[in-house]
C-alpha cells in the first residue's frame, strides 16, 4: 500500500516536469507523448481515490467515468506494462 | 428559505433542541421542515410517531424526516454502476466491476450522498421558511460541510490538467491536422471536451452550495453541556467550522443546572468568552428538565427568537 501511495506521489511530481519540459518542446511526437502522460496522471489522480491514497471525492471519478472511454483505454494500455503504479493498484483492488 | 444545522456531540441534546426549535418555530406560524441525518435517529421518538425518509405532517406547519444514509449511499452506488456497467460493458480486459464495488467502501460517500440529500432539500422544498438539520455525528458532520471546499479545491487541479491536456491535443491538431485515436475524434477544445464540461459543472453545484451554506439564510447551533468532556469536542467543532467559514449562530450550553452555574459559567467563557472571534455568537442556555433527565419538544426556554 504505501509502495503504491509512493509510486502516485512520483508521478505527480514527475506531472510538473513533464509540464515543464512540455512547453519548451515543438516536436508533435514529444507533445503527444505528453498528452497521453498528462492524461495517464489525469485518471491515476481519480482512481486512486478509490484505493484511499489522497486524492479527490470518489464521486468526482463517478462523475466523469463515463466520458473517459479514451483515457481508460490509455491507462489499460499502461496498466500491461510491468511496473506500472496502475497495475499495482488494480493487484490492490483485487483482494478482498 | 432558512436552513438550521443543529451540531454537537451524540448525547448533548441536539435533537431536542432541533426539535424544540422547529416546534417554537411552527408555532409562530412558520412553515417548518425538521429532518434528521443522524443514523441513531431520534427525532421520531422526540416526537412520538414513526418517521421515514418520506416527510411527514406532525402538525399544522410543522413536517418531520428522518433521512437513511445508509440507503441514499447505496441507491448511489448501486445507480452509478449501473450507468458504467453499460457504457464499458466491451471493457473487460480492464476489470471495471471491481473498481465500482470498491466505491462502496471508500471514504466519502457517505458524506457525499449526505451533502446531495441536503442539498435537494434546499432545491426541492421552496414552500417551507424553514429546514431543520439534526446532523449525525461531529466527525461525520465536519466532513459534509467540508466537502464543497474540498471538492473545488480539486476540481479547480484537474481543471488545470485537464486543459494542459485539451492544449496538448490542439498543438498536434494544427500541426497534422486531426488527432484521433483509432479513428476516434478526440475533442481539443473546452466547450467540446465532455469530462472538462463535467468538471465545469460539479464546479458551478458545488460553488452554489458553498455560497448557500456561507450565506445569512444558513446557521449553524453548537449545542453543548456545562461539563468538561463536551466542551473539548466543542472547541475543536467551533475551531473547524470556523476554518471553514461557516455561520455558527449560537452556542447553546443544554442541560443547565443552577446548582452548576460556576462549572457552566466557566465553561461558556472558554468556548466563547477567550477568543475575540467568537463573540457574535449567542449564547443561550437550556435548562435541565425533569428528575428522569427525559425532555421534550416543548421547552420554556424561547429559542426561536433570534433565527426569526
Ligand atoms: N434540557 C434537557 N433536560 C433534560 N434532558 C435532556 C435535555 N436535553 C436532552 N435531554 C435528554 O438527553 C438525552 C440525549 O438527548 P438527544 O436530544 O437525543 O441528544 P443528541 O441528539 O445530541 O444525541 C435524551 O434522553 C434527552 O431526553
Ligand atoms: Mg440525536
Amino acid at each position: 500500500m504505501l509502495e503504491i501511495v509512493k509510486r502516485v506521489f512520483e508521478i505527480i511530481k514527475n506531472f510538473f516536469s513533464v509540464m515543464d519540459r512540455a512547453h519548451r518542446s515543438r516536436v508533435t511526437e514529444l507533445t503527444a507523448y505528453e498528452e497521453r502522460e498528462l492524461e495517464n496522471i489525469f485518471v491515476l489522480l481519480l482512481l486512486g481515490s478509490l484505493a484511499g491514497i489522497p486524492s479527490p471525492p470518489a464521486f468526482i471519478a463517478v462523475e466523469l467515468f463515463p466520458y473517459m472511454e479514451h483515457e481508460l483505454k490509455v491507462l489499460e494500455a499502461r496498466s500491461k506494462e510491468a511496473s506500472d503504479a496502475l497495475s499495482e493498484l488494480a493487484g490492490l483492488l483485487d483482494m478482498d | 428559505m432558512k436552513t438550521i444545522f443543529f451540531t454537537g456531540k451524540g448525547g448533548v441534546g441536539k435533537s431536542t433542541i432541533a426539535s424544540a426549535v422547529a416546534w417554537q418555530l411552527a408555532g409562530s406560524g412558520k412553515k417548518v421542515l425538521a429532518v434528521s441525518f443522524d443514523p441513531a435517529h431520534n427525532l421520531g421518538d422526540i416526537f412520538g410517531v414513526q418517521l421515514s425518509d418520506r416527510k411527514k405532517r406532525f402538525e399544522d406547519t410543522l413536517y418531520l424526516e428522518e433521512v437513511d444514509l445508509n440507503k441514499a449511499s447505496e441507491r448511489y452506488i448501486r445507480e452509478n454502476i449501473a450507468l458504467l456497467e453499460d457504457v464499458y460493458s466491451y471493457l473487460k480486459p480492464f476489470n471495471m466491476e471491481r473498481y465500482f464495488q470498491v466505491l462502496k467502501y471508500s471514504p466519502g460517500i457517505e458524506e457525499y450522498a449526505s451533502l446531495t440529500a441536503m442539498e435537494e432539500l434546499i432545491r426541492g422544498e421552496k414552500e417551507f421558511d424553514y429546514l431543520i438539520f439534526d446532523t449525525p455525528p461531529t466527525g461525520l458532520t465536519l466532513r459534509i460541510l467540508a466537502l464543497p471546499y474540498v471538492t473545488l479545491s480539486w476540481i479547480e487541479r484537474l481543471k488545470r490538467i485537464r486543459s494542459s491536456i485539451l492544449e496538448k491535443r490542439y498543438t498536434i491538431h494544427n500541426i497534422n491536422g486531426h488527432f484521433s485515436e483509432k479513428g476516434v475524434k478526440l475533442a481539443y477544445n473546452e466547450d467540446e471536451d465532455m469530462v472538462m464540461k463535467k468538471l465545469k459543472s460539479i464546479e458551478e453545484r458545488f460553488i452554489e452550495l458553498q455560497k448557500f451554506l456561507k450565506s445569512e439564510n444558513n446557521s449553524i447551533v453548537v449545542v453543548f453541556n456545562p461539563d468538561f468532556l463536551s466542551l473539548r469536542e466543542s472547541e475543536r467543532l467551533i475551531d473547524s467550522l470556523d476554518e471553514l467559514g461557516m455561520p455558527i449562530r449560537a452556542a447553546i450550553d443544554n442541560k443547565y443546572e443552577e446548582s452548576l452555574s460556576e462549572l457552566a459559567e466557566e465553561i461558556e467563557g472558554k468556548l466563547l468568552g477567550g477568543k475575540g472571534k467568537n463573540h457574535e455568537i449567542e449564547l443561550l442556555r437550556v435548562s435541565k428538565q425533569g428528575r428522569t433527565g427525559e425532555a421534550t419538544y416543548e421547552l420554556d426556554e424561547n429559542l426561536a427568537s433570534i433565527f426569526l
